[in-house]
């Protein structure tokens, strides 16, 4: 927890000032949170906003400040979900954009030195990004919350409500999706191979 | 189930390739700070969903006051008009036996001899 439990007592019963100082401590994490999650830096304080709004509004809702992060999770997660629905801006990643990235990828594997090391982070989002992009947004979502921002099964147990065994067999079935699609990437040589073969 | 699906995931050659890319993903995009406006936005923004709130509130309230007071008088109205009805709520039979009461009235033995006596 970032905060006390007597901050989030405080703001549930109307303090304003408390009320600041647990969004002062939690927007950073929220924005990161929904930058990864929706892929629209333009639009993530917006959508963060959105949550905090939405968190002022139904504060007095929670029973046990106990709960407090994955309440707030549980918020960020409806209003990516929100936003994307909305707005319908999910980027669309075709499998060809996919084999492009993972030959990119497949070159800095296979010896090409990156210098840049901005190139080699964005080569990295964009693979992820690509990855991610393949599978549904639940899959996304989902994958994102427990490989990438790090919560743990009880964590994700209380954000969407189901027990840690259909959570596990969900997370396994949407990382198989992923790898399914990133096959490509363990398997260089060949695929450089056949480049080198189209070469005059 | 979930144990019959490990055997597979741990077959997998690319679950570490994968989680590798996750970590250096994660690396690779910190949390952004927000922006100087962010708190600003987000109280103007509480305020006007608030004063929306409020105005649905009180507008819904002004309704269920008025419709209240509607039924009252509503209700007052109608006792008022069954109270001083213009129209006779009894049958036709009763019609005509309040209309004609005096013509028929019973007849009294007691007074037929006095009658005869004076007739005489």
């Amino acid at each position: 927890m970032l905060v006390e439990f007597e901050l989030i007592t405080r703001a549930q019963g109307g303090d304003a000032a408390a009320f600041n100082q647990v969004v002062t401590a939690y927007r950073r994490r929220i924005l990161g949170t929904i930058s990864r999650l929706i892929g629209r830096p333009e639009d993530v304080e917006d959508v963060a906003q959105e949550v905090f709004v939405r968190l002022y509004f139904s504060l007095e809702q929670l029973r046990t400040p106990e709960v407090f992060e994955p309440w707030l999770y549980r918020l960020t997660v409806n209003a990516c979900y929100d936003y994307l629905r909305k707005s319908r801006r999910r980027l669309e990643f075709r499998m060809a954009d996919l084999s492009d990235q993972q030959v990119m990828m497949a070159d800095a594997a296979a010896g090409t030195r990156v210098q840049d090391d901005d190139t080699e982070k964005r080569r990295v989002k964009d693979t992820v990004n690509n990855l991610l992009g393949s599978v549904s947004e639940d899959d996304r979502i989902l994958l994102t919350l427990k490989e990438v921002e790090g919560l743990s099964l009880k964590e994700l147990e209380k954000i969407y409500h189901v027990n840690e065994n259909a959570l596990k067999v969900r997370l396994f079935r949407a990382r198989q999706r992923v790898l399914k699609n990133m096959k490509d990437v363990t398997q260089p040589s060949s695929r450089i191979a056949k480049k080198t073969d189209r070469l005059p | 189930m979930f144990k019959r699906l490990m055997k597979t995931e741990e077959r997998n050659p690319n679950e570490g390739r994968l989680d590798e890319l996750f970590r250096a993903y994660r690396e690779s995009s910190p949390d952004p700070e927000p922006g100087a406006n962010f708190m600003p936005q987000m109280w103007s923004k509480i305020e006007v969903r608030e004063a929306s709130t409020n105005w649905f509130g009180s507008m819904a309230k002004a309704l269920v006051t008025a419709a209240l007071a509607a039924s009252v008088i509503l209700g007052m109205l109608m006792s008022s008009m069954n109270q001083s009805s213009a129209f006779y709520n009894g049958t036709f039979v009763d019609a005509l036996v309040k209309e004609h009461t005096a013509s028929l009235e019973p007849l009294h033995l007691d007074r037929l001899s006095e009658l005869e006596m004076e007739r005489q």
